[in-house]
Order: structure tokens, then sequence, then C-alpha cells
């Protein structure tokens, strides 16, 4: 566990380094979502959640919700990091038997807390993880990651609504809002914007964040933790295929593959090795 | 006919589980009130989580509950589970394996009765079979629900219960064991065919198969209360002593006990097969009965149908 922002992003360009490498190897993936959420999921593992790699179910864990699944290189490779299965697994990612399914299988993977991947569930199976806690005597928080885009599912505010009656002070959501989903950028697909007033609406606390900058990740984490009496949201301002400039705000990079060229170009653009 | 409420069965059942087992909770959409749950809300109102009219939610919520190792039960509806939250019972209860029990109420169009179509779900256990992993029981009365629901609660994993209308006929006796998994006989009166039933509708087939003793067809009648995991060997064997087959179900024809007893015919003992269910229309409101009867699940059915699979025997 460290504060000190200079290393961890210097774990969060491994970790980009590793997204690109496995949705290459693969065949498939979703490159251009994995990298935008890669600044909070490092963040929140290498920096803030209560873990321990070596015991997976430890039940007094924080939970983690990659709610917008498709994301889970990301996740992979940031629980290869942290020690809860050898690095040299993450190349068999999507493959026949592996441990690192399409979308996250709690059951397969150690350290994954949720199956997901079917979008706008996240927040309502971490409401549940908060009152089953509090019934438990656990003291834990749950940290979900959702997608923007994701927002357009029913089931969240239906969930937002439980979070709020059940004053889950517990309960933090960051949005990845990288502004674009499948079909393209999120105003034009639904009518989701304005994204934050929704939330204040359903009695959230909320933040505005960059979320590529980690100091003010782990700054809001803390405002979102002093809070006790009601859920906390972060919109977080991101971007898609963050950190590597050819597919940066480039949504045909959503779902694709990066050939043997543009991995070499990814790589040497991230630095590091 | 005398009558007894399955939905109070389930709630006073939960109620016993819950005294004994802290993990034990309650999930409801606003169906507290369907649920006759209430005692249960007052007893244990910290372990009791109102979501409001959100299926999907609820399904979710319980799925979380589950993974740090509670035991939810969410009761609403059957087509509020098992439609409207369909996916949510599908990848996040059933796929991880989750210990949530669901709860159907209304299970079957006679069930619904005088709600009409929008409430009379003769669909649910078709969908739940084609969906895997999840433990599937059709009780057939009150006493059976408690005993239902006890089996259930031993069993880590997800699990769904058809429970009816709160006005649901008595077929068994109160100590009448049950066993999750078997199918059993309750009548033998012989081997001309066997007449496959469960659910509130069982004293029809009762009665049927006793008017055909009268008229010298002897049928042996059995009741298959779990859908999965299917008892498919004890079906095989009295397929192979009785040679013919007839099921009878409320619910639509396809995809329930009818659907699973063909499989069995096609797959382990070939013969003939009638099957009397809802077959494939909405039906409407009305008293029970008279419902059962205008769509082709009445006495008289039964008995047309044992005829044709006998007439049908080699």
């Amino acid at each position: 566990m460290t504060q000190d922002v200079r290393e961890l992003n210097n774990i969060a360009r491994q970790i980009r380094r590793d997204v690109v490498t496995m949705i290459h190897l693969a065949g498939d993936g979703h490159p251009g979502p994995s990298l935008s959420c890669v600044d909070i999921v490092t963040s929140l593992y290498f920096s803030v959640m209560r873990t321990d790699p070596k015991n997976p179910r430890w039940a007094d864990r924080d939970r983690f919700i990659l709610s917008k699944g498709h994301a889970c290189p990301t996740l992979y490779a940031v629980l290869a990091r942290k020690g809860y299965f050898p690095v040299s697994e993450l190349p068999t990612l999507r493959s026949l038997n592996s441990k690192l399914q399409g979308h996250p299988d709690m059951n397969k993977t150690p350290g994954i807390d949720t199956t997901s991947g079917s979008l706008g569930n996240g927040i309502s199976i971490g409401v549940g993880m908060i009152l089953a806690g509090r019934q438990q005597k656990h003291d834990y928080h749950v940290y979900v990651v959702t997608g923007d885009g994701e927002l357009e599912e029913g089931i969240v505010w239906e969930a937002a609504m439980s979070a709020k009656k059940y004053k889950a002070g517990r309960m933090i959501v960051f949005i990845d809002n990288n502004g674009m989903q499948s079909g393209g950028a999120i105003e034009v697909v639904s009518g989701i914007a304005p994204i934050l007033p929704k939330w204040e609406a359903f009695g959230w606390h909320c933040q505005e964040i960059d979320g590529h900058d980690i100091g003010q990740i782990l700054a809001a984490v803390k405002a979102a933790q002093a809070v006790k009496d009601a859920p906390s949201v972060i919109l977080s301002h991101t971007v898609k295929g963050k950190g590597i400039p050819f597919m940066e705000h480039n949504n045909a990079w959503h779902k694709a593959v990066p050939t043997k060229e543009q991995l070499a170009e990814a790589l040497a653009a991230l630095g590091g090795e | 006919m005398k009558l007894e409420n399955t939905r109070v069965a389930f709630t006073e059942t939960l109620m016993e589980l819950a005294a004994k087992d802290p993990a034990v909770c309650l999930v409801s959409s606003d169906s507290i009130k369907a649920l006759r749950a209430d005692p249960f809300m007052e007893k244990f109102p910290e372990r009791t989580y109102e979501v409001g009219i959100a299926e999907q939610n609820a399904v979710g919520l319980a799925a979380g509950l589950a993974s740090c190792g509670m035991i939810p039960f969410f009761g609403t509806y059957a087509g509020f589970i098992t439609m409207r939250a369909c996916e949510q019972v599908r990848t996040f209860v059933c796929y991880p394996g989750l210990n949530v029990k669901l709860v159907g109420l209304n299970g079957g169009m006679a069930s619904g009765e005088r709600e009409g179509v929008t409430h009379q779900f003769f669909e649910d256990i078709g969908i739940l079979r084609s969906i895997p992993g999840t433990t599937i029981v059709v009780p057939a009365d009150a006493s059976q629900v408690r005993h239902a629901v006890r089996a259930v609660a031993k069993v880590p994993g997800p699990a769904y219960i058809r429970l009816g209308s709160g006005r649901d006929p008595v077929t068994f006796e109160d100590d009448c064991p049950f066993e999750l998994g078997k199918m059993r006989v309750l009548r033998e009166y012989g081997s001309d065919l066997a007449i496959f039933g469960n659910g509130f509708i069982l004293p029809r087939v009762l009665e049927a198969a006793e008017r055909l003793k009268s008229d010298g067809i002897k049928a042996t009648v059995v009741e298959v209360h779990t859908l999965r995991p299917l008892d498919v060997g004890g079906i095989a064997g009295v397929l192979k002593r009785t040679g013919a087959a007839v099921t009878v179900e409320d619910h639509n024809i396809n995809g329930a006990l009818g659907s699973a007893i063909a499989e069995v015919i096609a797959e382990e003992m070939p013969c003939p097969l009638t099957r009397v269910a809802l077959r494939d229309v909405f039906p409407g409101s009305g008293h029970p009965d008279p419902l059962l009867d205008y769509y082709g699940i009445g006495v008289k059915d039964i008995m047309e149908a044992a005829r044709r699979s006998i007439s049908r025997k080699q």
C-alpha cells in the first residue's frame, strides 16, 4: 500500500502495458474502456482497499465490483500485479479453461468479488454486500466502478434509491465518464446527461474529478469515506484509450485488437518495460 | 375442498428458519403484504430488506447478500422474478451459484385466478428450466411448501419454489414427508398408464384416476414436485411398468412438467404421452375451477388424455 502518486503512476503504466499486451495475445477484448479506468482501479487496489491476496475470500476485505465488466483486462492485470495469481497467467485471457474469462467470473478468478459484464448491475449487488456487512458486523467498504453508458440501465437507479434508503455510507461508486459507449458518444446515443444532478437528486454525496489524476482519486476517496450516512459517487472524467495516443478519444478502440505493430507502438508510447 | 394458504405456510417456515440461523433474511419488492410476511418483518426488521417495486434490484441485492454469506429469500409474483428479473436471476444468481432462494407467487393460471393474465404466471418453470443451476420445486399444497422451504434451505445454491394465490387446495396430510429431487407414487391402481402431475391441481389428477378406475382403467399416479434435479431414474421406472403416460400441470404446455417427462420418454423409455396443460394461449380472469375446466385442465380432460395414451400403446 502506498500513497506515493509517482509510484502509483508507475504501477498504472505497467497495468496499461499488461492490458494492451493481453488483448493483443487474446485476439479479442475492449482496450478503450479498459484503459480509461486503469488509474482508478490501480489506486483502489494499491492505495485504498483492505485486501489480502493470499486470502481472497477474507470476510473482512473491502469489496470491488467492476460493473463495467468488459474492462476486466485492467482488473486482471491489477489482481495479478497484487499477487492474487501469477502474472504469467495474464496471456491466457479469453482462452478455453482460463481463469480469465471474457468477463469477470467470481468463481474462476481469485480476487474477483462479483461476476459482472451484464451492464448496470454492479451497484445493486454492492448494496446487498453493504447490507450483509452491516448484519454481520463487518466494516468493509464496497467500491464500484461503473461506466457512464451503463447508467442508461434502469436497475442503476433502482439501486441508487436503495443505497440512499439504507444510508450506505460505505458504498463508493466511481463513474468512468469517458463519454463514449459502443454506439458512439453517450450524449448522442442516450439522454443521460447531465449525470451528476441525477445522483444529487437521488441523495448521494457527489464529487467530480479528473479520473486520471491519482492525487484527485485518493483525495476523493478520503472525502467519500468521511460521509457516513449516504452513499458516494465520484464522477470521474476520463479518456477512452488513455495512455496510447492512437487509441485516445477514438471509439474504434471500444472493442478492437492491436496488431503486432500497433502493440509495439502502444508499448513505446507508454514507456517502461 | 379444503384450502390452506401457501403464502402463510412459506412465511411461517421462513420465520422458523430465521430464528435458528442469523443468515436467513427476506428481500421484498413491495411484496411483504402479498407474501403475508408482516409477522416476519415485525420479528426480524433488521433482516427484512425492502427495495420497493424494483424486482431486478431485489435479485441483484439478494445476490450481493448471498455473496457475503447471507441466505436471502426473495419472494414476489412468479413472473416478476422469472421475467422482469430473468437476466439477474440467470447471470448473478444461477451462474455464480449463489445461495439465493426465489419464491414465486401466483404460479399457474389458477393461482392468478381473477387477476387476469398480467398476474397469472404459467411460464415460470419453463423459463427457469432453460437456465442451468437452480433447484426448481412445485409443491402441491401448504404443508408441502413448509417441507420444501426447509429442504431447499439445507442445500446451498439457487432454488425456486412456486407458491399459489393463498387459496390453495390441500392434497397432503401435514406430516407427509417431502424428499427433494424424488418423485413419489400417490396411487397405484395398476399399470395401464402413468399420470404425472404436480402443483395445486393434484386433486383433479387424483379424482380423474379414481374415476378411470371405476371405468376399468388402472393408473399409477405420480407426483413430480421437483423439476430440477429431475428424478429421471424413478420416472423411467414408472414408464417401464406402465408403457403409457399423461402429464397434468397448471403451466403452459411447453417447458415444464410435460416437456420434462417427454424428454425422459424420448431418451429413456419411449411410449405414448398426452400432455394436459394450458395449450399455448393466454387465459383470462375467472374462478379457478371453471377457469381450469375452460382451458383444458379439467378432470374430463385428464380422463380423455389417459384413454388417448392407452389407445396408442404398442
